[in-house]
């Protein structure tokens, strides 16, 4: 029989994911916008890149984590669940792309 | 013939990120067809997609911190700026996206994909869209080199004239 569940952990993850992504592009102008922010970062890893990297890796496994354990995105259909990733990924692109091509 | 770390953590990092793209692909094409006999397959794609992504990241970052700035400064001296601050800005930041979705494709896998048709869809945006930022990396990759290449041809033809 054919289900259409994801289970916590997926559905958790993927929530988690597509908040990350979202994150990610935010820090990524809000640096570039903001010199002190960049100098806060580059002092916390040596470079403000890597920890940027690090911050997402963490709050990916964070969010991924307590989603989980939570189920908040067992409440949430799956194919809504898949839209916000692909939407938050096509946001990253197009605003990424914008962002440090216009400024 | 001198082959430096440089090098070798540059074409890592492109083969990493090629690698993980195609692993992704892997992934996607063996989920269209999902079955008991072929889970073990995708959860190995799964997998290898992670870790090549995971070696790209490592080696493109490490060769990012320490020899990219040279480089960069050609490039923003060039005739192509934008390859820098267009096409690094964005791929820098972008990789992130790809690497979080490699990561995710190994907790994804771990669904009934023979009965859970949620799942399979799951699987296979998340497969597509690794392939697709992926090769998008390797496009700004090239953009970015031939920005490096035409900046230094430019500093040749000013000499010999």
């Amino acid at each position: 029989m054919d289900s259409a569940k994801l289970t916590p952990a997926s559905s958790g993850f993927v929530l988690a994911a597509a908040i990350t992504v979202l994150v990610n592009t935010a820090l990524a102008c809000a640096k570039d916008a903001d010199a002190p922010l960049k100098a806060f970062m580059k002092s916390i890893a040596g470079h403000d890149w890597t920890t940027q990297g690090l911050f997402d890796l963490v709050l990916f496994a964070g969010l991924g984590l307590i989603f989980t354990y939570t189920r908040i995105g067992e409440k949430i259909e799956p194919n809504r669940l898949i839209a916000a990733l692909v939407g938050a990924v096509v946001i990253a692109g197009l605003g990424l792309a914008l962002w440090f091509g216009f400024t | 013939m001198h082959i430096g770390i440089s090098d070798v953590l540059l074409l890592a990092h492109a083969t990493f990120g090629v690698a993980g793209c195609l692993a992704a692909l892997w992934v996607f094409v063996e989920t269209l067809s999902a079955r008991a006999a072929n889970i073990g397959r995708i959860r190995t794609g799964a997998l290898v997609t992670a870790a090549c992504m995971a070696a790209a990241c490592i080696c493109g970052g490490y060769w990012y911190l320490h020899f990219y700035p040279a480089e960069k400064a050609l490039i923003l001296n060039g005739p192509w700026p934008f390859a820098h601050n267009l096409f690094m800005e964005t791929k820098e930041h972008l990789f992130f996206a790809t690497g979080i979705l490699a990561f995710l494709l190994p907790i994804a896998t771990r669904e009934k994909l023979d009965t859970n048709s949620a799942a399979r869809k799951l699987v296979l945006s998340v497969a597509a869209l690794v392939a697709i930022t992926g090769l998008a990396m390797e496009g700004a990759g090239a953009v970015i080199d031939h920005g490096v290449k035409i900046a230094l041809l430019q500093n040749v033809s000013k000499e010999t004239r």
